[in-house]
């Protein structure tokens, strides 16, 4: 612990030495989120509900996804890198270390810009969400619930590439995920539906976690606590998995 | 001198002993192995080179020792662990330089760096300090601690990376291409550095390259592989005698020279203004060749160098009593 | 002469990027998830036989998947990348080639993007077949066609005059950014301008960002309105000028001042 402690801080030390346009960064994310928001109060100038949900239930929800993805985009941005990682043999220097793989690449890269999105998502919770000390719990523990599913994914995803050597599947997923999660999960229907709760579970990454905020129940946050804490092992297993296949980038072929 | 502290229970065994390691890339048809069947082992307190050219596989070989990769057959132990199976706890007692991959963090002093491995490798707030100071005084590198790692030039950076990969007093260095970049000076820099480290420390030395010079400054012992397999395995003043006996001698001339007489001297090429010439140093010395070539010729300019080391591999297969099989 | 002479880079870019097979299914990957996830939403806002502003639900995911395939058409880093190539001074070696340089990189873009948006078009077309049945009219979902091609045309010609601006400043990332957002809103991707509030229409309707995203998918989703047509024609003839004019400056600056 004491050891992912001190790589965490010389990360952040290492981001602010290297934010370069940082200002300019933050302004241009946080314009970002607010054209989203935008939006939302258009769409829902026109519409009143969706399926259930109304304008304050999305932007809930809006403020769960930019609060949680901002987190781990930003402190655990290596989820992001680790096909990179695999596919250039990135991960020897971690191996060298006398560490657990996992924690430690993750930890070891902080994207400040990121850090923005949480801003964001926390102010626009308590301009919007009439946070009660009831709400703000439930949002805090909601949103970090929602990180670990969000982050565990893009484990997963990234850790294919152990096993297809490509890195391009994983910069889908994390698109993907990341839009799927942005709009309330009701609006799909089906199969489509069925994926969002298992495959890619951007459900549980932003929706589910806003729904119980607003409808607090014992059921709904055993179930987001169980779908986490699957996917973190899920996660774990995968890369676990994949790494005893690990290459460390040497590409060879017949010809060379 | 700085003294360091004693191997603390070192085991008596071998430092490496690997015995039919096979690593195969890719799969199928179009699979390739990069190891295959290598046997080696190395004593404690050993500086071996363990050398070969581009692709002979010997960065695989140093991965798999360290227990970054996992070979697909064949067994090993280092300092007593099996390296993918107890990677970690064999990770508190190596240290490992590559030279193309960098420990240090780009952005950051080097000093934050090795406050950050402490960390990982659990060395308390006293050893880590005494450790720095010691480090920086051997490797002469204390007043670059303190500079962002961008701002050092590579050989500066190197004595960093050493510092960093021996922090936690590992009892065996492995080093991947170290000198690699690298120019003349700080090469000579480095390799006098692990010669000291050995002789202070008792550190093993396990050092791949594909220059010849790194083997007749660092090491005492030398194993050439090539094609994932080791082909010539003998002390260093043995090699000298066998293999690295031949220096090449390239002189700029104002005029073209008289012919040169003297045993064990060959003439490869001759111009004009160039002369290019081998000499079998077990003949004659360098020395004498200099001097003959100063006293009867015009010479604008004059260099000696080593032969290629595939022109030492070719030598290798010419010599009988290499493994059978092992031809290219 | 030129025109066969551009045709070779169009042809070629063309050609390059079908072969990449990793990056067309990127592309199209993201371009099918976006559009399945905005269809999704407006649907489900219109509701069974319901409608918003005007438009059914079927038509709300033939305008959907129309929007997205004009923006989506083009590489959405172009305007960095662009920016990029002339603020590193790479686009000198360019403007020592006998073609103007502006020239040739639309040409090749249009070339990427024409595949790109064919591929995209075909399976967006599809998707909204099966989940909504055919365009709501023939006769707009074939006007739509040269619609799309002119809503690409016009969004490449203006980005390259936004990248045009590294030019004189080093770093385009933020003009890019701003740029796509004006478009997403005010060009009708996220949203039909009708559902812009009222006030903001006429502005967005003035604007040439309607004409990159909006008239497309507005002729797509069953309006047979053929004047959005000669609408992107005028400001096409408006911002060509203005492209070649703006990198003939910024070329002469790099003459005088150096890259």
């Amino acid at each position: 612990m004491r050891g992912l402690l001190a790589v965490l801080r010389t990360a952040l030390a290492d981001a602010l030495a290297r934010r370069g346009a940082f200002w300019a960064q933050i302004v241009m994310m946080v314009l970002n989120d607010l054209v989203l928001i935008a939006f939302w109060l258009i769409f829902f100038s026109r519409v009143d509900t969706v399926r259930g949900w109304d304008g304050q239930r999305v932007l809930v929800l809006f403020a769960v996804l930019a609060t949680g993805a901002g987190l781990v985009l930003g402190l655990l941005s290596n989820c992001r890198r680790i096909p990179e990682a695999i596919v250039r043999g990135r991960l020897d220097e971690t191996l060298t270390l006398p560490v657990r793989p996992l924690p430690h690449l993750l930890v070891s890269r902080v994207d400040t810009i990121n850090l923005g999105d949480v801003v964001v998502g926390v102010s626009l919770f308590a301009l919007v969400a009439h946070p009660t000390p009831s709400r703000v719990a439930l949002f805090v523990i909601g949103t970090l619930l929602g990180a670990v599913v969000f982050a565990s994914f893009l484990i997963i995803a990234g850790s294919l590439a152990f096993f297809v050597n490509r890195d391009e599947p994983a910069g889908l997923a994390l698109h993907a995920v990341l839009l799927f999660s942005s709009y309330p999960v009701d609006i799909f229907t089906g199969p489509a539906k069925l994926l969002l709760y298992t495959v890619v579970p951007a459900a549980f990454v932003a929706a589910v976690p806003a729904r119980l905020v607003e409808q607090p129940s014992a059921a709904g946050a055993g179930l987001i606590l169980a779908v986490a804490a699957g996917f973190a092992v899920a996660a774990w297993a995968v890369f676990t998995l994949g790494l005893r296949r690990y290459s460390s980038g040497s590409v060879w072929t017949r010809a060379a | 001198m700085v003294v360091m502290s004693a191997l603390p229970d070192s085991p008596t065994g071998p430092a490496i002993q690997a015995r039919g390691l096979v690593r195969r890339f890719g799969s199928g048809p179009a699979a390739v192995e990069a190891v295959a069947d290598l046997t080696v082992t190395v004593e404690q307190g050993e500086r071996l080179a363990f050398i070969g050219p581009n692709g002979a596989g010997k960065s695989t070989s140093i991965k798999i020792l360290t227990g970054i990769l996992r070979p697909n057959a064949g067994h090993a132990r280092v300092l007593g662990l099996v390296p993918w199976q107890e990677r970690r706890q064999l990770a508190r007692r190596i240290g490992t330089l590559f030279g193309q991959r960098s420990q240090l963090w780009f952005e950051l002093t080097a000093r934050q760096t090795f406050h950050m491995l402490a960390a990982i490798y659990g060395l308390d707030r006293g050893t880590q300090v005494r450790r720095v100071a010691e480090l920086g005084e051997l490797l002469d590198a204390a007043d670059l601690f303190d500079a962002p790692v961008r701002t050092l030039s590579l050989g500066q950076r190197m004595r960093c990376e050493l510092t960093a990969c021996l922090l936690h007093e590992p009892q065996l260095l492995f080093l991947d291409e170290p000198t690699i970049g690298l120019d003349l000076l700080a090469k000579q820099r480095l390799r006098e550095l692990l010669v000291q480290l050995n002789e202070v420390a008792g550190t093993t030395i396990f050092l791949t390259s594909h220059d010849v010079a790194d083997i007749e400054h660092v090491a005492d012992r030398v194993v050439v592989v090539n094609a994932g397999q080791v082909i010539y395995d003998d002390t260093v003043p043995a090699l000298r005698r066998n293999l690295l006996s031949t220096k090449l001698i390239d002189v700029g001339l104002e005029h073209p020279a008289a012919p040169l007489s003297l045993p064990g001297v060959s003439v490869l090429d001759q111009g004009e203004t160039t002369l290019r010439l081998a000499v079998d140093t077990t003949a004659t010395s360098v020395r004498e060749v200099l001097d003959a070539v100063l006293i009867g010729c015009a010479v604008s300019d004059i260099s000696v160098t080593d032969p290629p080391l595939e022109q030492v591999i070719s030598r290798i297969y010419q010599q009988p009593g290499t493994p059978a099989g092992a031809g290219p | 002469m030129t025109a066969r002479r551009l045709a070779v880079p169009l042809l070629t870019a063309g050609g390059r990027l079908l072969a990449d097979r990793g990056a067309v299914i990127g592309d199209l990957g993201f371009y099918l998830i976006v559009t399945v996830v905005l269809s999704a939403l407006w649907r489900a806002a219109a509701g069974p036989g319901g409608e918003i502003v005007g438009y059914s639900a079927g038509a709300l995911t033939w305008y959907a998947a129309t929007s997205e395939a004009a923006i989506c058409a083009i590489s959405i880093r172009l305007i960095a990348e662009v920016g990029d190539d002339i603020s590193s001074g790479d686009v000198v070696t360019e403007m020592l080639r006998p073609l103007p340089v502006i020239a040739v990189r639309l040409s090749v873009q249009a070339g990427r993007s024409l595949v790109r948006l064919s591929i995209l078009v075909v399976a967006g077309a599809g998707l909204c077949w099966i989940t909504v049945g055919p365009p709501p009219s023939g006769t707009g979902a074939l006007l739509a066609l040269p619609s799309l091609v002119l809503a690409v045309a016009a969004n490449l010609v203006l980005q390259h005059t936004v990248a045009a601006v590294a030019f004189w400043l080093r770093d385009t990332r933020a003009p890019w950014f701003v740029y796509q957002k004006l478009v997403f809103v005010l060009g009708g991707m996220l949203l039909p301008l009708q559902v812009l509030p009222d006030a903001l229409q006429p502005v967005a309707l003035a604007l040439p960002f309607m004409t990159m995203a909006y008239a497309p998918a507005r002729l797509a989703s069953g309006s047979v309105e053929p004047w959005l047509l000669l609408v992107q024609l005028a400001w096409l003839v408006v911002l060509v000028p203005v492209v070649v004019a703006t990198f003939r400056l910024g070329e002469n600056r790099v003459q005088v001042v150096g890259g």
